[in-house]
């Protein structure tokens, strides 16, 4: 009996070994996995023969107990185990808690007109695959997602038809529609998933002519990420010529203003002047050190904007030393537009403006949205931010959480007007869009400036798994003192016990 | 059936001890096609000395086996107590002390630890494992060795660790297995006297291939064949016959 | 309770009273630490490339995804410590049963007041207890080190987790397979043969349709394990390991009962 179980091992042993090499069923892997199935099926056979003989009434009642307690194990286990996988249950232990999904990622996944199908396209030992999977199962349980998974290998037809250039690529399916994504992380999802809806959430219309920020630019300080980030939430980005404009179009739901190098020419001024009256929307992003020229205007809203320089030495030093002049802010008043923003969350301006407010008229409402820590003041010289220094704290200069965003709603007959004033541009630029909490802070200002404050949520980062270095010298230290040493105690430990052994 | 019974000493007198009584009927073994024991049917009085003889290969250790419940029957039936130890063997095991062949220790333990794993694993602990452990040490003459490894006892002192353990909880039915395999004349010796120190007060099955042993420490005896049950009653009924030896089958070699 | 304290003490001072035990910890440990280093050594040098190739690597985020801590460091860490321990735990526990029913000591033991459940209980936890001394002593270094690095334990709380449950799991296998033989060489082949079988099973999709591949990838020890390295502790995974435990320890139980009936 025993050396037939020996030959029905070794045989199954190679036959399977030989399939798993080369992923067929060759003769050699055929015959040995016949022979070892035979041989097992032999030595069962016998051993059952022998407990026959063997057996008893208490024995058959020994056994059957016996085996019954087996696959009632077997059976919870199972069930238990099949619970937990329903129940979703699970914790993300890590540090930037990469596998629990934005609220943003939830919302768009219950919003989705049907069930979306995404596919992992993948090398078969590419390591990347590991945390994609991960996430498609966190999107798999959040919403009616059904995941797949296929080796490029396997799929010339669909490499063609979605246009995949690479492994670890994730294509979503929702009916007829597909987004490809190339690189799979929680954000670049989300923002597929945004497009797959295809909500039309309304038209901004960008101001130019004056020297203001460009959508279409690709550069650091361009802002076309900021426009790619409009489109992804549903809102087509249309630029107005200023000098070309008699009034604001009726279909344009918001106008943006990114931080004009040159102040708008007075008829612009009046212009935007009656689009608020007429219960217009406007999101303001200012320079410090430039004139706007509607810096009148929003004083007639309540909203003074005084040429400054906010200096913060709470934010500590920006990277080229420069202390306190690119502010990071951690505190925000209860605004709808700061909602899921809190110390935590922070957000960085590079170089801003401080903001005044006071009451307008009687039934508007202005709050400040973003300030700056208490330990902030303001300079007038603006030449720090050109000279990249810090500033000196002049005596007198007040101490106190100055103003960086503001935001006021106006009731008006055509309608309320609402207007959102932010003292930096730069914070919105391709440069620092993805930073921290910024892109949150700019997307929800313009949500809550066309009233889609339903809209209004904290977006998935774009960060990926900690990359920063250990340092290696505390590494080499540890590696001796612990990794090393641990062993080496444990080795000594060992031989002593066996002399010790030998002896007694 | 625990309790003061009447059992027979070589000399003639009758003493009253403690004790189990000890019952097979028709009890069968069978390994595969092969029969180890068949329709054994035998009694064994509380507090009784009885020795179980065969040649090598008999069915003694398959017996011993069926009576602590290691092995279940085939067919028929043994009881310790009234108690079957195919159906409730820790009932059986509360009763019961167990000396195995001197191979069947714990090497890497050494003799005290040895014997306070045993005495929990028998159910004591606390102060009442401690005076039973210091109890069988001085029982036994152990206290010298109580530090030592097992493994590095010599066969004597390992048969002596042997049967304190069996003793920590003096239990009524005492299975002693080829006591002196092995061991040396002095070393027996001194075996076969602690083991006859212990008569009259338990129940004791002795299972031995050496007659002079079973004449020395048993009052009755039987005699396996093949797996069955060839001879029993007195011993010096049974071991006194001229064809004593006739009884083992082919191999029958009183161990000196 | 008093029975299966003493024997679970007893089953330690036998593990730990054996050089064997204080070998495989130690190579276990040094192995984990000299992997780990070698892979922080070469990660520190990939980043150290790309920083100095573009000149703020990490704020204009031209470092690839995957060169991260977590990708370049503990997974391979864990791969390589997921087989080893394949290796290493059924080494430790072949003897566990086989020693007994080769000395024949199961038999004293047996006549105790042990049942065989509380006999199996108590080896499997002496056993447990051990696997997990075993991934602490481990993880000293690599704990270590990341704290150093002020990146907070927390993930590599997750990948301790799921290293020991590993261990877990093949220690159960491992007893199991001890089990059912006297023969130390016998329980470590087996145990081997079912570890790295069920290591992963998805070979078998090739000729199974998609919901087996599925059944099969979700009895597949590797994904489970690797769910752990990447921070992420699931309720489900868990129980899989847990329940190779109880299925391995119900089944070792019926080793007893299997052994009374046929001798």
């Amino acid at each position: 009996m025993r050396e037939l179980a020996l030959v029905g091992v070794i045989a199954l042993a190679f036959g399977l070994g030989s399939y798993h090499a080369t992923r067929e069923l060759t003769a050699f892997a055929v015959l040995n996995l016949a022979a070892g199935t035979l041989a097992f099926a032999a030595a069962a056979g016998l051993a059952l023969r022998r407990l026959r003989f063997a057996a008893g009434s208490h024995s058959r009642r020994v056994l059957l107990r016996g085996l019954l307690g087996v696959a009632g194990a077997l059976a919870l286990a199972l069930a238990l185990e099949r619970a937990a996988a329903w129940s979703g249950l699970r914790g993300d232990l890590t540090f930037e808690r990469s596998f629990e999904l934005a609220p943003a990622t939830r919302k768009a996944l219950a919003e989705l007109p049907g069930e979306l199908t995404a596919t992992l396209y993948h090398d078969r030992f590419d390591p990347r695959a590991r945390n994609t999977r991960l996430l498609l199962a966190s999107l798999a349980e959040a919403g009616r997602v059904k995941v797949r998974e296929r080796q490029l290998s396997d799929s010339p037809e669909a490499l063609d038809r979605f246009g995949i250039a690479g492994s670890n690529t994730v294509v979503l399916e929702l009916g007829s529609r597909f987004e490809t994504v190339d690189r799979p992380l929680e954000a670049t999802l989300y923002e597929a998933l945004y497009r797959l809806r295809s909500r039309s959430n309304g038209v901004i219309g960008v101001l130019r002519g004056e020297g203001e920020g460009d959508v279409s630019s690709e550069a650091e300080l361009g802002f076309s990420g900021l426009a790619a980030a409009l489109a992804t939430e549903g809102y087509q980005v249309r630029s107005l010529v200023t000098a070309s404009l008699a009034e604001i179009p009726a279909d344009v739901d918001a106008v943006l203003l990114l931080g004009p190098r040159r102040a708008l020419l007075p008829e612009s001024v009046a212009m935007l002047e009656g689009y608020l009256e007429r219960g217009g929307r406007l999101l303001a992003l200012l320079e410090p050190g430039a004139q706007s020229g509607i810096e009148a205007l929003l004083d007639g809203w309540g909203i003074q904007a005084p040429d400054g320089v906010i200096v913060d030495p709470a934010s500590g030093a920006s990277g080229d030393g420069a202390l306190g002049i690119d502010p990071i802010a951690y505190n925000y008043e209860s605004h709808p537009l700061s909602r899921g923003l809190n110390p935590d969350r922070m957000t960085f301006f590079a170089g801003a403006r401080p903001l005044v407010l006071h009451n307008a008229g009687p039934a508007d409402s202005v709050r400040r949205v973003v300030l700056a820590s208490p330990h902030s003041w303001v300079t007038q010289d603006l030449s720090v931010l050109s000279r990249r220094r810090g500033a000196l704290m002049p005596d007198g200069a007040a101490q106190d959480y100055h103003t960086i965003a503001a935001a006021g709603r106006y009731p008006r007959a055509a309608g309320d007007a609402r207007i959102v004033v932010i003292g930096d541009s730069d914070f919105a630029s391709n440069r620092y869009l993805r930073s921290l909490y910024n892109l949150d802070l700019a997307m929800n200002a313009v949500h809550w400036v066309v009233e889609r404050e339903s809209e209004i949520t904290l977006r998935p980062k774009l960060r990926t798994p900690k990359q920063f270095p250990l340092p290696i010298q505390n590494t080499l230290r540890t590696f001796h003192g612990v990794g090393l040493l641990v062993p080496e105690l444990l080795l000594l430990g060992g031989g002593l016990v066996w002399l010790r052994r030998r002896q007694a | 059936m625990t309790g003061a019974a009447a059992r027979t000493e070589p000399g003639g007198a009758v003493q009253h001890g403690r004790g189990v009584a000890v019952e097979a009927h028709g009890l069968t073994r069978r390994f595969g096609p092969q029969v180890a024991l068949d329709a054994l049917t035998l009694r064994i009085a509380p507090g009784e000395s009885f020795a179980l003889l065969g040649a090598n290969g008999a069915g003694k250790t398959t017996f011993i086996r069926l009576v602590t419940g290691y092995l279940l029957p085939s067919a028929g039936s043994v009881t310790v107590d009234g108690v079957s130890p195919a159906l409730r063997p820790s009932e059986v095991h509360a009763r019961l002390g167990f000396v195995m062949e001197t191979s069947r220790l714990y090497p890497e333990l050494r003799v005290r630890g040895f014997l306070r794993f045993m005495g929990g694993a028998r159910g004591l602990g606390g102060a009442a494992l401690t005076r039973a452990v210091d109890a069988a040490l001085a029982r036994f003459h152990l206290e010298p060795v109580a530090p030592r490894l097992i493994g590095n006892l010599s066969k004597g002192f390992q048969q002596r660790v042997s049967l304190a353990q069996a003793f920590l909880t003096d239990p009524p039915l005492v299975i002693v297995d080829e006591p002196t395999g092995g061991l040396d004349p002095v070393q027996r010796g001194e075996v076969q006297a602690l083991l006859s120190s212990l008569r009259g007060e338990h129940t004791l099955l002795l299972c031995t291939h050496d007659l002079d042993e079973a004449r020395m420490l048993a009052t009755r005896v039987g005699v396996l064949n093949a797996g069955r049950l060839v001879a029993e009653g007195e011993a010096s009924e049974v071991l006194g016959r001229e064809d004593a030896l006739a009884l083992f089958g082919t191999v029958a070699v009183p161990a000196r | 309770m008093t029975a299966l304290r003493a024997l679970v003490r007893k089953e330690l001072a036998s593990l730990f009273g054996a050089p064997t035990a204080y070998l495989a910890l130690s190579m276990v440990a040094l192995v984990t630490a000299l992997i780990f280093f070698d892979h922080l050594r070469l990660y520190n040098q990939i980043l150290f490339v790309y920083d100095s190739a573009t000149m703020g690597g990490f704020a204009s985020d031209t470092v690839p995804d995957y060169v991260n801590l977590w990708d370049s460091v503990f997974f391979p860490v864990m791969e390589t410590l997921g087989l080893t321990l394949i290796g290493v735990v059924p080494l430790v526990t072949m003897r566990v049963f086989a020693e007994e029913r080769a000395r024949g000591t199961d038999e004293l033991l047996f006549t105790t007041r042990l049942t065989p459940g509380q006999i199996v209980l108590a080896k499997f936890a002496a056993a447990y207890l051990f696997v997990t001394l075993m991934m602490a002593v481990s993880f000293l270094y690599p704990a270590t080190a990341i704290e150093q690095g002020g990146l907070g334990l927390e993930h590599l709380a997750a990948v301790f987790l799921g290293l020991t449950l590993h261990g877990i799991g093949l220690a159960s296998i491992g007893l199991l397979c001890s089990a059912f033989t006297s023969s130390q060489l016998v329980a470590a082949v087996s145990a081997w043969a079912v570890a790295f079988l069920l290591w992963d099973l998805s070979w078998a999709s090739g000729f199974v349709g998609d919901r087996i591949a599925a059944l099969l990838e979700a009895l597949s020890i590797q994904p489970r394990y690797s769910s752990f390295a990447g921070g992420v502790v699931s309720l489900a995974n868990v129980i899989y390991f847990a329940g190779i435990a109880l299925v391995s320890l119900a089944a070792a139980r019926f080793s007893f009962d299997l052994r009374r009936v046929s001798g």
